[in-house]
C-alpha cells in the first residue's frame, strides 16, 4: 500500500487484496469529501469455458464446468445437470435428487466455513489472516478446519472426491452410496451441526460497521425447503419466474474495466444474490434449529447489513449440517442410481444456489447430444454492481478513517460477498484516490 | 516419511507442471500428497512428515523452463513467485498455518519450473515440457535419499 498527498488528490493503493477467491481490483475516487467514483474490477482473463463446451457431449458439461471453481464445483455440476435433464425431459427420483442435495450441503459447509472462519473472521478479530489468528486462537482455527473437513467428507463420500467430484452425472450419480456409507457420516455431522451453532454465537458477537442498504434480493425458492438445488427464481421486488425465463428479466453487459459481465434485473437494476438474499426470501424454510439460532443471535427476518453476512453464513452452515443429517436419516439407496439421459435437440436451463448465490446455466444441444451453445452466469458477476454500490455507501460514511483503515474497510466490504472472482471470469488491487 | 505435493491445474497451460510431475512420480512409486486445488487439505496430509517437496509452476520473469529450487528452512515460503497462486488459501499460508497448529512437515523444499503461459486451455510451453523429466528425476532422488 502506498499513499500520496497533494492539494486536491489523496491516493491509497493496495496491490493485492487477499483472502478472496481469484484476482481482481478496486478503485475509489474521492473529490471534495464526496465519493466520486467506485470501480470494482475483475482482471482475470475471460474464461473460455463457454467456448470450450461447444462441440462436447452434453454429458461432459458437469465434469468440465466443475473445473471452473475448486471451492464450489457442486454448484456447476448441479446447474449443468439440471439444464441437461431439462432438455432430456428427466425428472429425478426423490432419493436421486436428495443425494444431489446432500453433496451440495457438503459444499455449503466447506465453502462457508472456509470463508467465514478462515478468511472473513480475521477481519473482525483484528488479525491479518488465519495464520495470525491460529497463533492466538488455535481452538477456533482447529474447529473451523474440522468443520470444513466434515463438509469435504460429505463431498468425498457422495461425490467420489472432495474437489471436482467425479461421481455425479446427468440424471443422478454413477454409484449410489450405501446406507452404511452415509450413516458413517452421522457422528461428525452431528458434531459439525453443534460446532456451527457455537460458531454462529461467536460471530454474532463481532462488531459490525453500522451500514445497511435496501437491496433487491434474488434467490431460488422452492416450497417446503430452503432452496438449494432446485426452485424458481424469485426476488424481493416480486419476481417469480421459471429458471428458463431468466434471460427475459436479467441482462448481462460488458463493462470495460472488468472481464466479468455485470448483471442487472429489468426494472430494478443491480441486485444481490447469496446468503443475505436466501435468508431474506426463504428464512421461514430453515430447519427449526437454524431458525432458533438465527433468532437467538438477533438476525430478524431480513438482514440488510452486508457485514453481518458472516452470521448468515454461519446459520446456513448450521442448516446445511442439519439438512444433511435429515437426508441421511431417511436415505434409501436409489436403484438405479441415475436416470439414463437420451439426448434430444433443444435448450435447457439450470440454476442452483452456489454458496455465493445463484449459478445459472443454459445449454443448447442437438439430437446427438452435442453442445451447440452454452452460457454460464456465476454468482459473483451478478453481485459485482452491488459490491460497487456497497463500496460507495461504505466509503461515504467512512471518510474520517485513515487511509489504512479505509482500505481495510473496503477490503472487508468486498469480502462480505465471498467473491469467487475466478469463477466470474485472481488478487485484488485496491486503489483509493481522494481529495 | 517423505512425500511430494504437486500443485496446479492441468487446464491452465504451464500451471500443469505440478500434475505432470505428479504423474511421473506416482508412476515411479513415490508418495504424492493429494491436495487438489485446496491447500488446507495439506494440513492433514503432511503433518508429521520428515520432508515434503512442493512442486509447482513459478512465474518470476525468468526464461520458461528455468528450474527454481528453494529451501526455506524454518522461514516462510516466498509468496511472490506464483506459489501464492489463485486460491483463497495459498500453500505458503497453509505451511504457516500448519506450523502455528503443529501440523506441518519437519522440512519443506520447493522445486518450481518457470512457466510462460497460464491461460485457460493453453498448451504446455515446449521449454517447460522439456524440463519435466529432469525435475521428476530430481524430486524422486530427493525423496529416496537416506535420512
Amino acid at each position: 500500500m502506498s499513499s500520496s498527498d497533494g492539494p486536491s488528490t489523496r491516493e491509497i493503493r493496495t496491490d493485492y487484496l487477499a483472502r478472496v477467491e481469484g484476482e481482481g481490483g478496486m478503485y475509489v475516487r474521492v473529490r471534495d469529501g464526496e465519493v466520486d467514483e467506485v470501480q470494482f474490477k475483475i482482471f482475470e482473463p475471460p474464461r473460455f469455458f463457454e467456448a470450450l463446451l461447444r462441440g462436447r457431449q452434453f454429458t461432459e458439461a458437469p465434469d468440465i464446468t466443475a473445473r471452473i471453481c475448486g471451492i464450489c464445483p457442486i454448484a456447476y455440476i448441479a446447474s449443468s445437470c439440471n439444464a441437461m435433464e431439462a432438455v432430456c425431459g428427466i425428472e429425478l427420483p426423490e432419493q436421486v435428487r436428495l443425494l444431489r442435495r446432500l453433496v451440495y450441503c457438503g459444499e455449503w459447509i466447506e465453502s462457508h466455513v472456509l470463508h467465514a472462519a478462515m478468511l472473513h473472521a480475521p477481519d473482525f478479530l483484528g488479525y491479518a489472516g488465519a495464520v495470525e489468528l491460529a497463533r492466538d486462537n488455535k481452538p477456533l482455527v482447529e474447529t473451523a478446519l474440522r468443520l470444513k473437513k466434515a463438509g469435504n467428507t460429505v463431498m468425498d463420500v457422495v461425490g467420489g472426491r472432495a474437489v471436482h467430484p467425479v461421481n455425479l452425472r446427468v440424471g443422478g450419480s454413477y454409484r449410489a452410496p450405501s446406507r452404511a456409507d452415509l450413516q458413517a457420516l452421522v457422528p461428525e455431522l452431528e458434531w459439525a451441526r453443534d460446532a456451527a451453532v457455537e460458531f454462529t454465537r461467536l460471530v454474532a458477537t463481532f462488531e459490525f460497521p453500522d451500514y445497511e442498504q435496501d437491496y433487491a434480493f434474488v434467490a431460488l425458492r422452492h416450497p417446503g425447503e430452503y432452496a438449494i438445488e432446485r426452485g424458481r427464481i424469485v426476488s424481493s421486488a416480486g419476481l417469480d419466474i421459471d429458471v428458463s425465463e431468466y434471460e427475459q428479466h436479467f441482462t448481462e453487459s460488458h463493462v470495460e474495466r472488468s472481464n466479468a459481465l455485470h448483471s442487472t434485473l429489468a426494472g430494478v437494476g443491480n441486485y444481490l444474490v447469496g446468503p443475505l438474499a436466501r435468508y431474506a426470501l426463504n428464512s421461514a424454510e430453515l430447519s427449526p434449529l437454524a431458525r432458533d439460532v438465527a433468532a437467538e443471535v438477533g438476525l430478524g427476518d431480513v438482514v440488510r447489513n452486508p457485514f453481518r453476512s458472516i452470521v448468515v453464513r454461519a446459520v446456513e452452515t448450521v442448516y446445511a449440517a442439519d439438512e444433511a443429517l435429515r437426508i441421511i436419516a431417511q436415505y434409501e439407496p436409489p436403484e438405479p442410481s441415475f436416470v439414463p439421459a437420451v439426448p434430444r435437440a433443444g435448450t435447457g436451463h439450470g440454476c442452483t444456489e452456489a454458496p455465493r448465490g445463484i449459478c445459472w446455466h443454459r445449454y443448447q444441444i442437438d439430437g446427438e447430444g452435442v453442445i451447440l451453445d452454452a452460457k454460464i452466469v456465476p454468482p459473483t458477476s451478478q453481485n459485482q454492481k452491488t459490491i460497487e454500490e456497497d463500496l460507495v455507501g461504505v466509503v461515504r460514511q467512512s471518510l474520517d478513517l485513515t487511509d489504512d483503515e479505509l482500505a481495510h474497510r473496503c477490503e472487508l466490504t468486498i469480502r462480505n460477498y465471498d467473491p469467487c472472482i475466478s469463477c466470474a471470469t485472481h488478487f485484488l488491487r485496491l486503489e483509493v484516490d481522494r481529495a | 516419511m517423505r512425500a511430494a505435493a504437486c500443485l496446479g491445474s492441468r487446464y491452465r497451460g504451464d500451471d500443469a507442471v505440478g500434475p505432470l510431475v505428479a504423474d511421473r512420480l506416482r508412476a515411479a512409486g513415490a508418495t504424492v500428497l493429494d491436495c487438489d486445488d485446496e491447500p488446507t487439505r495439506l494440513l492433514d496430509a503432511w503433518a508429521g512428515l520428515d520432508l515434503v517437496v512442493i512442486v509447482d509452476a513459478i512465474s518470476s520473469g525468468a526464461p520458461a523452463g528455468t528450474v527454481h529450487r528453494f529451501d526455506p528452512g524454518g522461514g516462510a515460503l516466498p509468496r511472490d513467485l506464483g506459489l501464492a497462486s489463485t486460491h483463497a488459501f495459498s500453500v505458503p499460508e497453509a505451511l504457516e498455518l500448519g506450523r502455528a497448529l503443529g501440523r506441518a512437515p519437519r522440512r519443506v523444499l520447493v522445486v518450481g519450473v518457470e512457466g510462460a503461459a497460464f491461460g485457460m486451455g493453453d498448451p504446455v510451453t515446449p521449454a517447460v515440457d522439456a524440463a519435466l523429466d529432469g525435475v521428476a528425476a530430481e524430486v524422486l532422488a530427493t525423496l529416496n535419499e537416506e535420512g
